[in-house]
């Protein structure tokens, strides 16, 4: 049957000749011809058997199969050579007959929302929570065990397990919290950290640039630190130097940097002009001191020397030149020296001269924290709002004020109506504690340190349907809870819970001016971090050790620049609710100078992000052309186009190449850079037909971005060979470049909406997709395509989904 | 599994722990006269230190056997503990092989080093692997120190994504199982880590308020075990699981406070709380083994794992000349700029754990020193990181445990012999004398002559 009929027969299937005769005239011949001889009832190749499926009823009823199947065709992985290619259109009317009796079947039978395991808070939950709910910045959790992942994220319900030095954890946070919340934070004995970069050893630029970063910031001589305080309060920085600066030069400026604010500029030696002896001014071992209060959490901590090149005596032609007298090396022999001796001692002096000339590689070595001194005393204004529903701080307290407070705070803590039965082992501890002669915020702060611990507050569980039911729909507060992790990972704030208590969170327009609300508010930064962080795995970053030989302009400051980007581009989809496919093509993007210059993108100035939009010279443009995406997804020393191919594949198209079968062939990665450049190797790794089929569309997609080295930088070459990021697609698509590339994903961007979806409803749920989810996926990526891919039409679509919405009950066995 | 329901081990608690088919052992935790009387003047102490990703085979396995054995490269630091070491050829864990779950090696090396068991391919709804030989020893022994067992480790960064082919980052982070589905995260922040060793916070307190503290702790653990064992019934059998782990937290923390009652675990001299992780990788390693000496020390555990890195870990080592990522680096192809580098790593491993056998040596124990009372086995469950091989896997035994060892030779066992059977051997020196480990045929012979 020619391709066409065949298109014709299946349009009308459905309706008049139903599932079955549709089956028998036009698929089943299709697959004779084209699948049975391997995959039938002699051959089963790969353990597959179609021909054993012999009504649409068989098929429809057992599909995971035929799901691979439409894969297979779709990305003409099948039929191979040297079978005949099929037509467009026909692979087109048969994948999307399978797919719509698929689906037809599906809705014909009960949703299942699946069912999430009560889920302990991660790390990151519980500092946002204790935050919100005590109004306390300490953040304990970062000292908690690691949380371990599964799925690609840290927040599934099954995977969170809790050790019992977790157990120890929360028990010793719970009353630092108590006693923060209520009297403030502990007097912490003065400590003392030191910072260094993990090589002793870095390699200032000695060349007198006329361009160059005057704050120092980014200089190799600038040391970056992210350090984590524990409480507000003023420490001490010791900034201790090394290197050497010509003599004669104007004093050496060092200056202190707090979370890229410039907090103090010292002068070394102010006054001491020329008081050293040597031709040089050694700094070894050299200390400035500073002292600033610093608010609790981590912060981003760098020492620079300001205006490096300032100050040089004039010969080194630096900006501002040096206004001291010039010191000059003199040839003064002594006197009598035989001419062979005066002969080696001028020798010896031009020697020192060469030696003497650009010299300026003075380096901040190290630098000491050491704090805390005098913490703020006594709890915070936002702590006192949220502890005390009735009563303040120091007055007279009746017992049912107690009651008062504890009920309220155990109501937020536990993140629904508490019932007085619940309240009453809380008030039980405070009120012993009261007759044993404690005061009335001891009492309380013990109650506070029960909550803490208790499984209501570290455990988010729910209720199961009651039986005969199997499925139900969740609480408004469970709801108002999954909306809140979602979102803020953190607890729901009152306005939440109130639309919980009055039941107005079920109603879609609520629901949905609460979402609205939700991400305008600051605390949806958690969902850029944890859920960005993950998906796109800039959180990488943190642990990135690109090789330093061959990328020496890699340090601290351009790791956290990189981070921001991200996080930056991410907040602006959020906050302006875009487009999500701005992810594959925005024409902006958000840079501080040391960021601007990483990419060649000039005229910004200045530690500040700020959105640019980029030319299309620029060569930057969505997450693909992000320094950070391109970093994680390198390995130190090189580029990989299989890594950032298969990155695309598994993060942004929704289809993960399967893991190599055992005993494949590894790259060779000996004859890379040597006889042969990378691509060559990859083709001939990809001439293995068991190679191929998966490679030939991870690779196209690498080599794409062949031009972004291992950090992100453009190049044109790749060592002695000249990048060539041109690729085909098993389905004949060619493009060359990153903007090639973007074109394709743009064309491909209904996989994109399947692919945001999936990772999104994964995080948002706690728990990994199964089966029974691909309706829920495939509707929400429909409802966002619908709402021209709206950021906020993908969370409302999440959010008002069975699984988000309904829980069934548990079929596992104890 | 459920936990532990009485203060005291019952012997039925102990057969779940291992697993299954068990007879009747006698543990000495049943009995704590009894293992007082014998054991309390010089305790054994076991530990297990784990090095990622595999060795280069050619550069680890000595030349000779017996006691005439020549030190290969990469075991070249730990020469001069010669007469301390066991080094065990031929040991292999089955388990760790794909067995039909197709690609996956470093988590399931990762999952079954210590356990024995084949863990179950998850990305997490269903983790499952077994108990951990450490663990085992835990639940006996470790009723006798002020904590049972102290995991450590020296990858503090998170991981990010998927860890290894489908499976769980549970498999790959941690070693140590509690249970088939509780995994014991290892604590990576020596400032931490001493902070649990001798239960010292930033916040000084003198000993009234520490009786008080420890009173109120125990009035909110009853409160909220209490609400705990409430809730429970109306739970499905997963959230109940959950909530299980949690008790059994709560329990142990109840078990420490009456413990740290009767007798306050001192500091030895000269040791200081550490600052927080030291910039470089060499100190970082050294002073969480040096953790792991002084709990030993002052008796706080007997029982130690610890991990140099996770399973598949990306470290780099600029330091010794290798700024690559160790797990793609391991993937050399024998091309041999690259194995060299692997070697490199390797050996660097056995310097710092050469730090810690003499740290061991130079601690004086009862009659004779640490090292002498303890038996601490090095390896991993891949041999060759390159082909993901886990036979012959590199494996050695340093200290005497109180004379149960009898060190200073190559043992080369029977190909396939499991791995699991050194611990079987091992725990009976510490008299745990469990009928099985994971996979485990029988005792490992020869190590005591």
């Amino acid at each position: 049957m020619l391709p066409l009929l065949l298109t014709a027969a299946l349009a009308g299937a459905g309706a008049p000749h139903g599932p079955e005769s549709a089956f028998e005239e036009t698929i089943k011949p299709f697959l004779q011809r084209n699948c049975y001889l391997c995959h039938g009832a002699r051959l089963k190749n790969a353990d597959v058997d179609l021909q054993a499926f012999e009504t649409a009823r068989a098929i429809v009823e057992d599909p995971e199969v035929w799901e691979k199947a439409i894969v297979k065709l779709r990305t003409r992985q099948m039929p191979p050579p040297p079978m005949q290619p099929l037509e467009d259109a026909e692979i087109a009317a048969v994948t999307g007959w399978l797919e719509s009796e698929i689906e037809r079947a599906e809705r014909a039978r009960p949703a299942d929302p699946g069912r999430v395991t009560a889920r302990r808070l991660n790390r990151t939950e519980y500092n946002h929570t204790v935050r919100d709910l005590l109004g306390v910045t300490l953040r304990p959790a970062d000292e908690f065990p690691q949380d371990d992942a599964g799925y690609g994220f840290d927040n599934i319900a099954d995977v969170l397990s809790l050790s019992p030095v977790l157990m120890e954890k929360y028990m010793a946070a719970a009353e630092r919290l108590a006693r923060a919340a209520v009297f403030g934070a502990a007097d912490l004995k003065p400590t003392l950290a030191r910072l260094q970069p993990p090589l002793a050893r870095i390699d200032p630029d000695t060349r007198p640039l006329h361009v160059y970063d005057v704050d120092g910031l980014s200089l190799p001589n600038a040391l970056h630190v992210t350090h984590r305080f524990p409480v507000e309060a003023e420490y001490l920085f010791r900034v201790v130097l090394a290197g050497q600066r010509p003599a004669a030069s104007e004093p050496l400026k060092v200056a202190l940097w707090v979370d890229g604010r410039r907090v103090e500029v010292q002068e070394l030696d102010p006054d001491g002009a020329g008081s050293f002896y040597d031709d040089r001014q050694d700094f070894s071992g050299k200390t400035r001191e500073f002292r600033t209060r610093i608010a609790p959490g981590e912060h981003w901590i760098a020492a620079s020397i300001v205006g490096l090149f300032h100050g040089l005596p004039a010969g080194y032609g630096g900006p501002e030149p040096s206004k001291r007298p010039p010191f000059v090396l003199e040839f003064k022999p002594r006197p009598g020296l035989t001419p062979e001796r005066l002969a080696e001692a001028r020798r010896r002096f031009e020697e020192r001269l060469k030696d003497v000339a650009p010299a300026n590689d003075a380096r901040v070595r190290h630098f000491e924290i050491v704090g805390p001194f005098e913490p703020a005393k006594g709890p915070s204004r936002d702590s006192l709002r949220k502890l005390y529903a009735c009563g303040h701080l120091g007055q007279g307290h009746a017992p049912a004020c107690l009651r008062r407070n504890v009920a309220a705070l155990a109501r937020r803590a536990y993140r629904r109506p508490v019932a007085p039965a619940e309240t009453a082992p809380l008030l039980r501890l405070a009120e012993a504690a009261r007759e044993q002669g404690d005061s009335f915020e001891e009492a309380l702060s013990l109650a506070v340190q029960a909550m803490l611990v208790s499984p209501d507050f570290l455990f988010r569980i729910e209720k199961d349907p009651r039986p005969p039911a199997t499925t139900r729909r969740v609480s408004p507060h469970e709801l108002a809870s999954r909306l809140s992790y979602f979102l803020w990972a953190s607890m729901p704030d009152e306005s939440l819970l109130r639309a919980a208590d009055d039941g107005s969170l079920r109603q879609a327009a609520v629901l949905r001016a609460q979402v609205r609300r939700m991400l305008q508010d600051p605390k949806a930064s958690a969902l850029v971090e944890a859920f960005g962080g993950q998906w796109l795995q800039f959180r990488a970053l943190e642990s990135l050790s690109p090789d330093r030989e061959r990328f020496p302009t890699f340090d601290s400051h351009l790791r956290l620049a990189m981070k921001r980007e991200t996080e930056l581009f991410l907040e602006a989809v959020v906050r302006e609710d875009r487009s999500v496919l701005d992810l594959i093509d925005a024409p902006y993007t958000f840079v501080n100078e040391r960021l601007a210059r990483h990419y060649g993108i000039g005229g910004v100035k200045g530690q500040e992000f700020r959105k640019v939009y980029l030319p299309s010279a620029a060569n930057r443009g969505g997450v693909l052309g992000h320094a950070s995406v391109l970093a994680v997804s390198s390995y130190p020393n090189r580029t990989s186009p299989v890594l950032r191919g298969k990155w695309i594949l598994e993060n942004l198209l929704a289809a993960p190449p399967p893991d190599p079968p055992a005993g494949t062939p590894r790259l060779d990665e000996a004859k890379i850079g040597a006889g042969m450049s990378l691509r060559q190797q990859m083709e001939a790794h990809r001439s293995n037909a068991t190679c191929a089929a998966c490679h030939q569309r991870m690779d196209p997609l690498g080599f794409a971005l062949e031009n972004y080295d291992a950090i992100g930088a453009w190049r044109g070459q790749d060592g002695e060979f000249a990048i060539d990021a041109s690729g085909r697609l098993p389905d004949g698509r060619s493009f060359t470049g990153p903007s090639g590339m973007r074109a394709v994903l743009k064309q491909d961007r209904d996989a994109f909406a399947l692919a945001v979806t999936e990772k999104m409803l994964t995080y948002a749920l706690g728990r990994g997709l199964e089966r029974y989810d691909k309706r829920a996926i495939k509707d929400i990526a429909r409802g966002l395509a619908a709402r021209d891919y709206r950021f906020s039409a993908l969370v409302d679509e999440i959010v008002t989904s069975a699984p988000f919405q309904m829980r069934r009950k548990d079929r596992s066995s104890s | 599994m459920n936990p532990i329901t009485g203060r005291r081990l019952s012997r039925r608690t102990v057969l779940r722990g291992l697993g299954a088919t068990v007879a009747l052992p006698l543990l000495d935790a049943m009995t704590p006269a009894l293992a007082r009387a014998s054991g309390a003047k010089r305790p054994v102490r076991l530990a297990f230190t784990y090095i990622p990703n595999g060795v280069t085979p050619a550069d680890w396995t000595p030349k000779g056997m017996g006691r005439d054995f020549e030190f290969s490269r990469i075991l070249k630091p730990l020469e001069p503990f010669r007469d301390d070491l066991l080094v065990l050829s031929g040991l292999a864990a089955e388990n760790a092989k794909a067995l039909g779950d197709g690609p996956g090696d470093h988590a399931r090396a990762g999952a079954a080093f210590l356990t024995g068991v084949h863990p179950k391919k998850t990305a997490g709804a269903d983790i499952r692997n077994g108990v951990s030989a450490d663990q085992i020893a835990a639940q006996a022994v470790g009723r006798q120190t002020r904590l049972p067992s102290l995991e450590l480790g020296c990858e503090e960064s998170r991981t990010v994504g998927n860890c290894d082919s489908g499976y769980s980052c549970a498999y790959t982070n941690s070693i140590s199982w509690r249970s088939e589905t509780t995994p014991m995260p290892p604590e990576t922040n020596p400032r931490s880590a001493f902070e649990r060793l001798f239960g010292i916070e930033d916040v000084a307190l003198t000993p009234e308020e520490r009786a008080r503290r420890a009173q109120r702790r125990k009035s909110i653990l009853d409160a909220v075990g209490e609400r705990t064992r409430q809730i429970m019934g109306t739970l499905g059998p997963s959230d109940r699981r959950k909530l299980d782990e949690y008790l059994y937290g709560v329990r142990e923390i109840e078990r420490q406070i009456e413990r740290a009652e009767k007798d306050q675990v001192e500091v030895p001299p000269g040791v200081e709380k550490p600052a927080g992780i030291p910039a470089t990788f060499a100190e970082y390693v050294k002073l969480m083994f040096d953790l792991q000496a002084v709990a030993f020390q002052a008796d706080v555990t007997r029982v130690a794992t610890m991990m140099i890195g996770r399973e598949g870990s990306l470290q780099t080592y600029p330091e010794i000349g290798v700024p690559d990522s160790h797990h793609p680096l391991t993937h050399h192809r024998q091309q041999p700029d690259f194995v060299e580098k692997v070697t490199r790593i390797n050996t660097f491993h056995a310097e710092l754990f050469a730090h810690f056998i003499a740290k061991l040596k130079a601690t004086p124990d009862a009659d004779g020193t640490l090292l002498d009372n303890t038996m601490v086995v090095y390896g991993s469950a891949i041999c060759d990181g390159d082909k993901h091989t886990h036979d012959d896997l590199p494996v050695l035994v340093a200290g005497r445990g109180a004379g149960r060892l009898h060190p200073g030779r190559h043992l080369v066992y029977p190909k396939d012999t499991p791995l699991t059977n050194l611990y079987l051997t091992l725990l009976d020196g510490m008299g745990v004398r469990p009928e099985t480990i994971g996979d485990s045929t029988g005792r490992l012979e020869h190590l005591d002559a």
